[in-house]
């Protein structure tokens, strides 16, 4: 395909397949499993929201985090010192991490490389110190403990304490920004992404203000890993400002490498992957981080575009 | 000047540190003209492209293009008055095809990039690219990725994005740096049939090419503007002739 933009049945197909393959877990998996799964799909999120910034516009941004833990903590405050309900929590956890994300990026996408890399490690290390002194605020690293309120859907009412339900509104609120990023990536907007991390110069050679169009990819970034944190507080009903240390973003720079930068569907597979193997690791042995290591410099030797790339790579 | 200047330069500088690399360069340029510009290395040739483009500012002048003064504008904001350029070192989108290259220049003049829309819908946006892939012969060679290109096809296809954007005004930079005399032969008789009725300003080496393709040619020296001139006034030009062709 000219445009890398497959047609045809495939895709709905696998989508749907995995989709109701997932939507049956709650009845054959008990509820731990049932959190887990919850957890992994709050990091793939996190992850797909990193590769937008990263695998598809270039930047590598260590200050997800933040945006993160300020998810978390725009569901946390307005429920627990406002008397907000769970669907305004999680609609200030996409805006109010976008609004930061603006502001972080005014500064951040004017510069480039490893510069750009610090001055994001920097903002996130200015916000989980914030986080951690503004104590009557966020509760600092102990952070906020809440009882989440039942989400009004207008047809239903959601009982956000369970589990199952949890569970399933993670597992629709990640479907739909999957499917929203798939179609951004593929869109005009998205070929503009693309042109900047292919060569920057050029992008704005034909005309792309390059600055304007990273800022507007850090902010959709930022929104989502914000919602991300915010439906990670959610499932736990807890924030802390240790979500908001730039090193969480690690875990989607993982994810994402190992999986597969710029392809979306690695990112997710990498936070499946990664997690399941720490959880049965940690049985057999404590150093689960070594093993996780030893993933990701195999994955940069011997497929340094990270699994899906490397697949994508054969069939070609 | 004549009122068909499309693009003007006066006396317009640019230092880096201590070196006057620009110094006070004017010259017009006119519409449907192909003007080159010739000179030594580190004449300033390429820095005088590079300011009309945006990527450095003069520190002293003007530049007018269609009467506008576009001096200190950024380089989007000067693709989007109408002018395109080319790089000495190829410039592409190495990792995408040859038709992704293409249609990001095709649809780079549309002013909203709707985040929701397939990008199929635009259909003047795929035609554009594919009249491009014709023109540039790479039609056969849509989707290869342009780093698997022979270097030869990645210059007519770096001419094919800067040219997508539909300039008014074309530069063009060593088109022909870096390529075998057949290569280069080959380009020169592909670049008459692109650039047709194209205002464009060329930076070139090679002599054989200046001559053939150039209406008229400006030569550098220094960062001054030395002669101006048809290139047969140029080639009887003493002073021409003793700091650039070494005669």
């Amino acid at each position: 395909m000219l445009l890398d933009n497959r047609k045809g049945a495939a895709f709905p197909l696998a989508f749907g397949l995995l989709a109701a393959v997932l939507a049956a877990v709650p009845f054959f998996a008990d509820l731990f499993y049932q959190t887990f799964l919850t957890e992994i799909l709050v990091w793939a999120l996190f992850a797909i929201s990193f590769d937008l910034i990263f695998g598809y516009v270039g930047l590598l941004s260590f200050g997800q985090a933040l945006f993160f833990g300020l998810g978390g903590y725009a569901v946390a405050i307005p429920i627990l010192k406002l008397g907000l309900g769970t669907g305004s929590g999680l609609l200030l956890s996409v805006a109010v991490p976008a609004a930061f994300a603006a502001f972080v990026g005014f500064f951040s996408v004017r510069l480039t490389g490893i510069h750009f890399v610090i001055i994001t490690i920097i903002f996130a290390l200015i916000g989980s110190t914030v986080g951690e002194t503004w104590f009557s605020l966020t509760g600092g690293a102990d952070g906020l403990v809440f009882m989440a309120p039942p989400l009004d859907l207008g047809v239903a009412k959601l009982d956000m304490m369970d589990i199952r339900t949890t569970y399933y509104l993670v597992l629709a609120i990640v479907a739909l920004s999957y499917l929203f990023l798939r179609r951004m990536v593929r869109s005009p907007l998205g070929k503009v992404f693309i042109a900047i991390r292919e060569n920057e110069e050029r992008a704005r050679l034909i005309g792309y203000d390059v600055r304007r169009y990273k800022l507007l990819a850090f902010v959709i970034a930022g929104g989502l890993s914000g919602l991300a944190g915010g439906l990670y507080t959610l499932s736990l009903k807890y924030a802390s400002a240790t979500f908001l240390h730039w090193s969480v973003s690690g875990h989607a720079v993982v994810y994402t490498i190992v999986g597969g930068a710029g392809t979306l569907v690695g990112p997710m597979l990498g936070a499946g992957l990664i997690m399941s193997l720490e959880h049965y690791l940690v049985k057999l042995l404590q150093a689960t981080d070594l093993v996780v290591g030893a993933v990701l410099v195999s994955t940069l030797l011997l497929a340094p575009m990270g699994i899906v790339g490397f697949l994508r790579g054969k069939r070609k | 000047m004549p009122g068909d200047a499309i693009l003007v330069l006066e006396k317009v500088c640019r230092s880096f540190g201590g070196l006057m690399a620009v110094n006070y360069a004017s010259l017009s340029v006119r519409k449907g003209e192909l003007r080159a510009l010739i000179g030594p290395n580190g004449a300033g040739k390429t820095t005088l492209l590079n300011l009309i483009t945006g990527i450095h500012t003069a520190t002293a002048g003007r530049i007018l293009f269609k009467g506008e003064d576009i001096t200190r504008l950024s380089p989007d904001r000067i693709s989007h008055r109408g002018i395109s350029r080319t790089l000495q070192i190829t410039s592409l989108f190495s990792g995408l095809t040859v038709y992704e290259n293409i249609w990001a220049a095709a649809q780079s003049r549309k002013r909203f990039f709707n985040p929701l829309a397939r990008p199929e819908a635009w259909k003047d946006v795929r035609e554009k690219t594919e009249k491009m892939l014709e023109l540039t012969g790479l039609a056969d060679k849509a989707g290869t990725v342009c780093s698997e290109l022979s270097y030869g096809d990645q210059r007519i296809l770096e001419m094919g994005i800067a040219l997508s954007t539909g300039p008014e005004l074309l530069l063009l930079d060593e088109p022909t740096a870096g390529l075998s005399t057949q290569e280069s032969m080959a380009l020169v008789k592909r670049m008459r049939a692109m650039l047709r009725g194209q205002t464009i300003v060329l930076v070139e080496h090679d002599m054989g090419v200046v001559m053939e393709l150039s209406d008229r040619l400006t030569v550098l020296h220094y960062g001054e503007v030395l002669a101006e001139g048809t290139p047969a006034e140029i080639m009887a030009n003493d002073e021409v002739r003793k700091v650039y062709l070494g005669k």
